[in-house]
């Protein structure tokens, strides 16, 4: 099987087998191959990646192998899910929309599928848009939590060092505010405490910038060329 | 180009030179230096005349040129190319995909010596055979080439949230799907009906020519009709198109470099006819981590049967785990389905290093033209084919004259310059939408609407850039913003939550 990957070989025919049958290679034989001095084979070389790394930029939980012992291999079933979509009447509560219900019935439903991915099927096509839970619905539950601990983050930071360069200059409060530094300080610090919430923040940032110019830099590679001999 | 012309007349010491050298030349009969300087006279060049039809000869004998001369001004003049006297110019194309069929198109109707050395006449690549609506008209392929039309996508996200994509076609537009060994074979049969000599031969290495007007040696194995034995033979040529697909033997003689590459694992498999109806003229697409964690599984309908086949480039020892996950997720629609071949191919995500050295360029897959996102490859490498074949052709003026390294440059930068957005713009799909699981089916749902429908078709069918109404670009990025952060939240939920 593994000769069929080289393409200068012509493909193979497989014996033809039922679709359903056919049985898994191990993936072991090509790593094996060129774990020795071999010249890497075309499945090695070229972009690829190892370990967690090569599952994904933001790999699920079940793409890492990380799968819950719940899952048992047998297809999504909830009953308020009909026909592919979630049935509104059955989260109403004290006669009003839960969507909090909902958007937990929608996450343990991606989370079963990520585990467990099930066939795509024509007579049972799944059908539900998150746009039907109405916006003010995921503000209330993702934003605003959110928002109130970034918020409290900068107060606290910025109490600090208000009390800190008071002590330091006694500068007050309201004069810290008025000073250009002042304000350059403040916004050091909003910014920071939106885009840097975890370490690993810094990585993916570092990573964000890297990325967004790659693409570019390989394709003026061929240029940087034409640029040297010009120098010469 | 006329502002830069207005910065050199500022100068007089240019001026003069270039007077001086347009008389210089006007020793070799011309009519297009003739008319330079005429417009000399006038004492204004003319835009047409340091276009890259003509060649200005700023002679290395005038350093002060380059010092007076704007920065960023790159006349890349040939410094004398010489004439062939009474031979055309040779040029041989490696490889006889799209490629180089419709460079041999090119350059043969235009005079020039062609060689298209292919190894394999009847090969049938293995390739996903889509072509884009545009490539019909504009390489004038016959319809009989095209299997089927596929007027429909389906669109599959990791939760099996399918959407139908393809409600704002018309009747008249629709993805051909092509067998790979038809279209490449009519290509390469129309090359040699205007002239070019079909070699069937597999190229082994070229030797580096020792000057500027020396040959190009080239060492292949020629294989004779009836015959599988390769007898060695050599060539003589003044130019190399390399259009050997992305294991390019010539991008690796002339050190072009590497690039990463995505593995393409595709399964034929013959369906039963009751469910090939349902695939009659419709293609699907999967996303999902378990498919494939940076490109996504496909269906194609080919002739008389479906190809199930997924990429990847950065997990490609597991490409076979991908296969049973899409063959999987397509289950219900293949089920009883027998495997009649199995193959793969890499796939170029990036352009090599260096496309062009000396007189020799590189071309489709062998340089690295392929979209990210989509991975289309087959009009792309046609495309650049011809506009190869074509800046060889004007360089050469028809075959009369030598050409060098500038004139393939020339090629590079159209094309840079015309097809750059669409490979940017592609890229940033790929990188935002092939990201994660909540990435991909914030995809899938904004695939739901038509105005994103009708921009992708239209880009995609036409490969322009159609600029659409802004506010409905407006209401696009908001939409794509809030999918974006509404799946994303779900899938932080998700890590907190306890399946039972």
């Amino acid at each position: 099987m593994a000769s069929s990957e080289e393409e200068r070989v012509p493909a193979t025919n497989s014996a033809p087998s039922e679709v359903a049958v056919l049985p898994q290679k191990e993936e072991g034989d090509s790593t094996a191959q060129s774990s020795g001095k071999k010249k890497p084979s075309p499945l090695e070389k070229g972009g690829t990646l190892r370990g967690e790394a090569a599952e994904g930029k933001d790999p699920s939980p079940a793409a890492l192998g990380k799968k819950s012992s719940a899952v048992s291999g047998e297809k999504f079933e909830d009953p308020r899910w009909k026909n592919g979509n979630w049935d509104m009447t059955k989260f109403v509560k004290n006669g009003k929309m839960d969507w909090d219900a909902v958007i937990d019935a929608e996450v343990l439903r991606r989370k079963w599928l990520e585990e467990n991915p099930e066939a795509s099927s024509n007579d049972d096509p799944v059908l539900f848009d998150t746009a039907t839970v109405p916006w003010w619905a995921w503000v209330r539950r993702f934003h605003l939590p959110e928002a109130e601990l970034l918020n409290g983050r900068a107060a606290m930071v910025g109490f600090f060092a208000a009390y800190l360069i008071d002590s330091l200059t006694g500068v007050g409060l309201v004069d810290q505010t008025n000073s250009f530094v002042g304000k350059l300080l403040l916004l050091i610090t909003v910014v920071g405490i939106l885009l840097v919430r975890k370490n690993e923040d810094l990585e993916t940032i570092k990573t964000l910038v890297k990325e967004s110019t790659f693409y570019d830099k390989q394709w003026q590679a061929t240029w940087k060329d034409s640029e040297e001999q010009q120098k010469k | 180009m006329a502002s830069a012309l207005q910065g050199i007349l500022g100068t007089p010491s240019t001026r003069r030179v270039c007077e001086q050298s347009l008389e210089q030349g006007a020793g070799n009969a011309g009519n297009r230096l003739q008319s330079c300087q005429i417009s000399v006279r006038s004492s204004h060049l003319s835009a047409a005349c340091l276009s890259g039809r003509s060649k200005l000869f700023l002679a290395a004998s005038t350093p002060s040129l380059t010092r007076n001369s704007r920065p960023g001004l790159r006349i890349l003049a040939a410094a004398g190319s010489k004439k062939l006297g009474n031979r055309k110019l040779r040029v041989a194309v490696i490889g006889g995909g799209p490629a180089g069929g419709c460079a041999a198109e090119t350059l043969a109707k235009n005079g020039i010596e062609t060689f298209l050395i292919e190894r394999k006449m009847d090969n049938a690549k293995p390739c996903g055979g889509a072509i884009p609506l545009c490539m019909v008209g504009e390489f004038d392929l016959p319809l009989d080439i095209i299997d089927r039309k596929v007027t429909k996508m389906k669109m599959i996200s990791p939760s099996n949230v399918a959407v139908d994509v393809g409600k704002t076609l018309n009747e008249n537009e629709y993805i051909g799907m092509v067998r790979r060994e038809v279209l490449d074979s009519y290509l390469r049969e129309r090359a040699a009906s205007f002239g070019a000599n079909l070699v069937n031969g597999l190229f082994l290495r070229m030797e580096m020519p020792s000057d500027a007007n020396a040959p190009y040696v080239l060492h292949y194995n020629l294989y004779k009709p009836g015959s599988s034995v390769g007898v060695p033979a050599t060539m003589e040529v003044d130019a190399v198109i390399g259009a050997d697909g992305a294991n390019s033997r010539v991008a690796k003689d002339i050190d072009a470099g590497d690039y990463d590459y995505a593995i393409a694992f595709q399964e034929r498999i013959k369906i039963p006819d009751d469910k090939m109806v349902y695939y009659e003229n419709l293609a699907e697409m999967y996303v999902g981590d378990d498919v494939s964690p940076d490109f996504y599984g496909w269906v194609f309908p080919k002739c008389d049967h479906v190809a199930v086949g997924t990429g990847t480039v950065i997990n490609k020892p597991a490409i076979k785990k991908y296969q049973v996950a899409t063959r999987h997720r397509a289950r219900d629609k293949i089920a009883g389905g027998k495997i009649i071949r199995v193959e793969a191919h890499p796939i170029p995500e990036h352009p090599r290093p260096r496309r062009v050295r000396d007189r020799v360029a590189l071309v489709g897959d062998a340089a690295g033209y392929v979209t990210k996102c989509s991975g289309e490859g087959i009009y792309f490498a046609a495309k650049s084919g011809r506009m190869c074949a074509e800046a060889i052709v004007e360089g050469s003026e028809k075959g009369v004259r030598m050409i060098n390294e500038a004139d393939l440059r020339s090629y590079l930068k159209k094309w840079d310059t015309k097809y750059w957005p669409t490979y940017k713009v592609l890229d940033i799909l790929q990188k935002v939408f092939y990201r994660s699981n909540p990435a991909r089916e914030a995809f899938v749902e904004l695939c739901a609407d038509e105005y994103v429908q009708k921009m992708t078709f239209d880009s995609y069918l036409y490969k322009t850039v159609v600029p659409g109404n802004p506010l409905d670009d407006i209401k696009l990025a908001v939409n794509t913003i809030g999918s974006l952060i509404r799946a994303n939240a779900l899938r932080k939920e998700a890590r907190k939550a306890v399946l039972t």
